[in-house]
């Protein structure tokens, strides 16, 4: 015959134990089904429990004042008919939320219960020549990488930012124990030319990658016609030299390019569609009424475009210590977003290495910008004389797509004129 | 095609739908006569009079509670909360029972409800006209949450919402309600839920936001895109249930992950997306991903401009997780 | 407003002339919820159901107003009307099976038991949170009316409920707009532990009608053909246009408020005894031997017969297994969304290893 083990029910939404307050029943009672068996007391009620099926007591495990845990069998029985029969013989959980199972479905229970616990972690071994730090520093996609070149992290020396292992560190460090060059991982999804170890390559990211970008925007879509014209810049000179120490002891440096803004500035003021942008989207031209002005500056990263804002508005001086702020602030990384935005016009001083003529790429999608040449003493012919002159050159380039070439001309000369006759800028009367 | 703005847009949805649909009723707070705080239901009263455009009582759990009575018959209850602020008296209604009818009689109802409720700051409003409450409905399985940044896709989503048979809280950027116009069908089309979009494709960082942060989160990537950094902007549209798919591939392309909210930090949604993006794109991650948020503060007044996660704030964390 | 008097007679003024068989037909539902009712009890104490919120003493409340409405009508009901449920023809072994949340519980073992409803029965389903199905109801006869349709709705609540948020906001929303909705308050005496008495400080809870210029009635709950003529009533008025009413039905909840509740720790013995001398059974009992239409022996063969069903819906739902796991992760939303489909495929690895691998 198969017994029933009555267990202490939760017979109160959370209750864990009770204690028996009394039993009804004595072993060897027969009991029909529901028969009052024993009274409990829980944390919420005091219940009566009746029997579960028809049969005879067999064992009381509790005795009165006892207190079980849910899911204690607290009283054996003898069922008499199938159904009980059935239900003992069933698994120790009768039905889909038949309660009385609450210890062995909380694991955790002892977890308070225990005072001494130690802890059963064991410190992993350091690799053998593992000469880095023991939990090496890297990006989820740099292990990434390590883990699809078989590079062990704690061994590979970190060049990266505080002491972190770097991508191209892996690359590295995988190319030093094959004795091969890395493979690129670009590979996959780009060339499938084999690498050469005669070559290395580098992502072309950042600044590189906006410029890149840009210029090739610029060609593509522009109609590019270059411009090229001599400047005699004697009388340019003479003044700069004549105001340059004054304006040392103001703490600007005077150079000649505040000179060229204005000059670019006063001629666009004539010519407006070379303050224009192309709008790619709508097909339409857009006149610009203010004058920004775009200086083009060469730094270690690369090229960027700080802006003179409202150039036309500002003193000579003014423009001057603005350009120099620009410079400096490019030079250092440290350009404001606001320092970068909204040029109409490009100004690009090709320096010391200026050479004969240059043919420089639009700052999309403006449609002019004017190349400075360093000024140089060149034999000119002046009232039928060789004389030495101090000749600028200009090399200018336009959308040819809305700047016609006479216009591009026109405005070139315009600019010569101011520049060859700086008074002009003193007194505001425009060639 | 008409130019519309946000709230012509809704309203539109709210007519060619009530049109279609003898089932779809609009009740609210002062939705009838006065076509709403906001108008975005005027001209609707006069339309369809007052048996579908309802002035109630001024109760959130009595527009909620019986607003879910209807639906339970088989109509399509529009129901307006004025303020998000102002949708808790009825939040026992919606996280009790409008999401879990379903559920609890294995189909056999179900509540195609729609709440529209105006959300976030941005307009002066102060702790209550401002508040971002969303993730506590996210929170709530069995609600679907909706947050347009546009006029068009206000107007798609929340037609779908209306055909939707789960029930939808709709947040309404009220920030924007004026600001963007653009070209919306006059008539119906849907825009699908849980689909997200790609607004500003790029290849260095991921920028996940929505409603009205969108448009910051865009004029940041501008201005990113201006220092050298490549940001894609996706608008989520659809919160929940979330398109993780289009958020996993952008992460994956771009290996950085920036997600941009008006509501909180903490227990904010940026933090369940934050972890998504860890669990599924883990190993392609180049920086910690990042949260740019309202403060863990009631929504203050004088200093809304600073609280509200705008370019200013966006901007920098671009920047650093690009250059991380 | 009570019908059948004490001694078993009617009052003639108030009869609903209801027919003997129609009587009969009450007192063995009552008789079936009671028994129903009492087995539960002792299978949840014997630890072979989680849980059950019973209604001894309150059976004529629930079973005459659920026979006083039509059946194009709908039921809302709070938790304690299953008598209304069974006696609109609902199968008791589905209800058993809920109470097992095995695979034959139509919601597949999610609510706790005495969480019902049925669609083809028009009647709601039971939630926890006491007075959020109120303005439900309110709702679904805003609609019928939007829809001109013949249908009133009957929304049974607490005494506690009438201090909940959603009672005042459905009663007002009720009576604005002149919904067919009947306010069936069972006043049982208790919200769990707390009296009516300190639940309010208004006199009656019908009272709390006038505030929104409802009409509304008292009525013994006790006394099933009073219920019935009440409801019968409120019925024909939401019908004719007349918008909704409040029934107050005055009766006493014998046991605990639920099982896991003990009520000797804040009732008065006394008390009890005296409404248990005022059983609604015993009063519609006493009526039908004063009709003749009932004895002892009926009594007997019916509680025996009752007995039996239940016996059998019990072995049956004992046989029956747990509902599948995937269960869980259905009707969240009308289609599965991903992130469901994902935890579903991990519960289903974590409950049955075995299963990933094969």
């Amino acid at each position: 015959m198969t017994d029933l083990e009555f267990k202490l029910p939760d017979i109160g939404e959370g209750v864990t134990e009770g204690e028996i307050v009394e039993w009804f029943v004595t072993v060897g009672d027969a009991l029909q089904e529901d028969d009052p068996m024993v009274e409990v007391m829980t944390d919420k009620a005091t219940v009566s429990i009746g029997a579960p099926c028809e049969g005879r007591v067999v064992a009381l495990r509790f005795e009165v004042g006892q207190v079980a845990q849910v899911g204690e069998v607290i009283l054996v029985l003898t069922p008499s008919d199938k159904a009980g029969i059935d239900r003992a013989k069933r698994s120790s959980r009768p039905s889909a939320t038949a309660v009385g199972e609450l210890h062995d479905s909380l694991p955790g229970a002892q977890l308070f219960a225990t005072a001494d616990r130690s802890s059963r972690a064991t410190v992993s071994e350091e690799p053998e020549g593992a000469h880095f730090a023991h939990k090496p520093l890297a990006t989820p996609a740099t292990r990434a990488l390590a883990k699809e070149k078989g590079v062990d992290l704690r061994r590979v020396p970190p060049t990266g930012a505080g002491g972190r292992v770097t991508e191209e560190d892996v690359l590295a460090a995988a190319d030093a124990d094959t004795g091969q060059a890395p493979a690129d991982p670009r590979d996959a999804q780009g060339s499938t030319s084999a690498p050469d170890p005669r070559e290395e390559r580098r992502p072309i990211v950042g600044i590189r990658r906006k410029i890149a970008e840009r210029m090739a925007r610029a060609k593509a879509t522009a109609a590019h016609f270059t411009f090229v014209e001599e400047c005699d810049a004697s009388a340019l000179v003479d003044v700069r030299r004549k105001y340059d120490l004054e304006a040392s002891r103001q703490g600007v440096r005077l150079t000649y390019l505040p000179f060229v803004v204005r000059a670019v500035t006063d001629a666009l003021a004539r010519h407006p569609a070379l303050n224009s942008a192309v709008d790619e989207t709508t097909r339409e031209l857009v006149y610009k009424k203010y004058y920004n002005i775009g200086i083009a500056v060469a730094t270690d990263a690369g090229l960027v475009v700080p802006v003179v804002k409202e150039a036309d508005r500002r003193p000579l001086l003014d423009l001057a210590s603005e350009i120099e702020r620009l410079s400096s602030a490019a030079r250092e990384g440290s350009l404001r977003p606001e320092d970068l935005r909204g040029s109409t016009f490009t100004i690009t001083s090709l320096g010391r290495q200026s050479g004969l003529l240059a043919t420089p790429i639009l700052n999309h999608p403006e449609v002019g910008i004017l190349g400075v040449h360093r000024i140089k003493e060149r034999p000119v012919v002046r009232d039928g004389q060789i004389v030495v002159g101090r000749v600028m050159t200009l090399s200018l380039s336009f959308d040819h797509r809305v700047v016609d070439g006479h216009v591009g001309a026109a405005f070139a000369y315009d600019v010569i004129e101011t520049l060859e006759d700086p008074g002009r800028i003193a007194t505001g009367f425009l060639p | 095609m008409p130019e519309m703005n946000l709230v012509q847009a809704i309203q539109s949805a709210l007519a060619v739908t009530m049109r279609a649909d003898p089932d779809v009723v609009v009740m609210g707070e002062d939705v009838g006569k006065l076509g709403g705080v906001f108008r975005v239901t005027q001209g609707l009263l006069d339309q369809f009079g007052t048996d579908r455009v309802v002035d109630t009582p001024l109760s959130e759990t009595g527009i909620l509670g019986t607003a879910i009575g209807m639906a339970l018959h088989g109509m399509r209850p529009v129901s307006e909360i004025q303020f998000s602020d102002f949708i808790y008296p009825g939040f026992d209604q919606l996280v009790s029972e409008a999401s879990k009818y379903r559920y609890r009689t294995a189909g056999e109802f179900h509540v195609p409800l729609v709440v529209r409720t105006p959300y976030g700051g941005g307009i002066r409003g102060g702790q209550y006209h401002s508040q971002s409450p969303e993730s506590l409905f996210i929170h709530t399985a069995g609600l679907k949450v909706v947050c347009p940044s546009n006029p068009f896709d206000a107007k798609g989503l929340l037609i779908a919402s209306i055909r939707d048979d789960d029930p939808v809280v709709f947040f309404e950027p009220k920030r924007v309600y004026r600001a963007i116009k653009m070209e919306v069908p006059e008539e119906t089309y849907e825009v699908p839920l849980s689909e997200a979009k790609v607004v500003r494709p790029g290849e260095q960082v991921t920028c996940v936001a929505w409603g009205a942060m969108l448009y910051e989160a865009y004029a940041a990537a501008e201005e990113a895109s201006d220092q050298g950094v490549d940001v894609e902007v996706i608008d989520l549209r659809t919160l929940w249930p979330v398109d993780l798919d289009t958020i996993v591939a952008s992460v994956e392309k771009t290996g950085r992950f920036v997600v941009v909210h008006e509501a909180p930090q903490t227990c904010g949604f940026g933090g369940e997306l934050v972890a998504r993006v860890i669990e599924k794109a883990f190993l392609h991650l180049q920086a910690p991903p990042r949260r740019v948020t309202g403060f863990d503060t009631p929504f203050p007044l004088t200093h809304e401009r600073e609280y509200l996660p705008l370019a200013k704030r966006i901007l920098p964390t671009l920047m650093e997780t690009a250059r991380f | 407003m009570q019908v059948i008097r004490d001694d078993g007679t009617l009052d003639p003024n108030l009869d609903p002339g209801l027919s003997v068989d129609q009587v009969v037909a009450l007192y063995k539902a009552m008789v079936r919820t009671r028994v129903v009712d009492d087995r539960l009890e002792r299978l949840q104490r014997q630890g072979r159901i989680a849980f059950h919120v019973g209604s001894l003493g309150e059976e004529a409340a629930i079973v005459g107003s659920a026979a006083a409405v039509r059946d194009q009508d709908w039921i809302v009901p709070c938790y304690r009307e299953v008598g209304a449920l069974l006696w609109r023809g609902y199968p008791l072994q589905r209800y058993v099976d809920h109470m097992y949340g095995n695979a034959g519980d139509p919601i597949h073992g999610r609510q706790m038991p005495d969480h019902t409803f049925s669609k083809a029965h028009r009647y709601l389903s039971v939630s926890a949170p006491i007075g959020t199905q109120i303005p439900h109801a309110v709702g679904l006869a805003w609609a019928a009316k939007k829809r001109n349709l013949d249908e009133c709705v009957a929304v049974f609540f607490g005494d506690g409920a009438t201090s909940a948020n959603d009672f005042h906001a459905a009663m007002n929303f009720a009576s604005v707009f002149q919904t067919p909705t009947i306010f069936l308050c069972r006043n049982n005496g208790y919200a769990i532990s707390v009296p009516t008495e300190a639940q309010t400080a208004t006199r009656t809870l019908a009272e709390k009608a006038a505030a929104y210029r409802m009409p509304a009635s008292r009525v013994d709950g006790n006394d099933v053909l009073a219920v019935w003529r009440a409801v019968r009533a409120a019925v024909a008025r939401a019908t004719q246009g007349g918008g909704p009413t409040f029934v107050e039905l005055v009766t006493y909840r014998l046991g605990g408020h639920s099982t896991s509740d003990d009520p000797r720790l804040y009732r008065d013995p006394d008390e009890v005894d005296a409404w248990t001398r005022a059983d609604p059974l015993l009063r519609l009992q006493k009526h039908l031997h004063h009709r003749g239409a009932w004895h002892t022996a009926l009594e007997a063969d019916w509680r025996k017969a009752c007995s039996a069903e239940m016996r059998e819906c019990v072995r049956v739902a004992e046989e029956t297994p747990a509902p599948a796991l995937e269960t869980v992760f259905s009707d969240v939303y009308a289609s599965r969304p991903a992130h469901l489909i994902e935890q579903q495929a991990r519960a289903l690895a974590a409950h049955n290893p075995d299963r990933e691998g094969s």
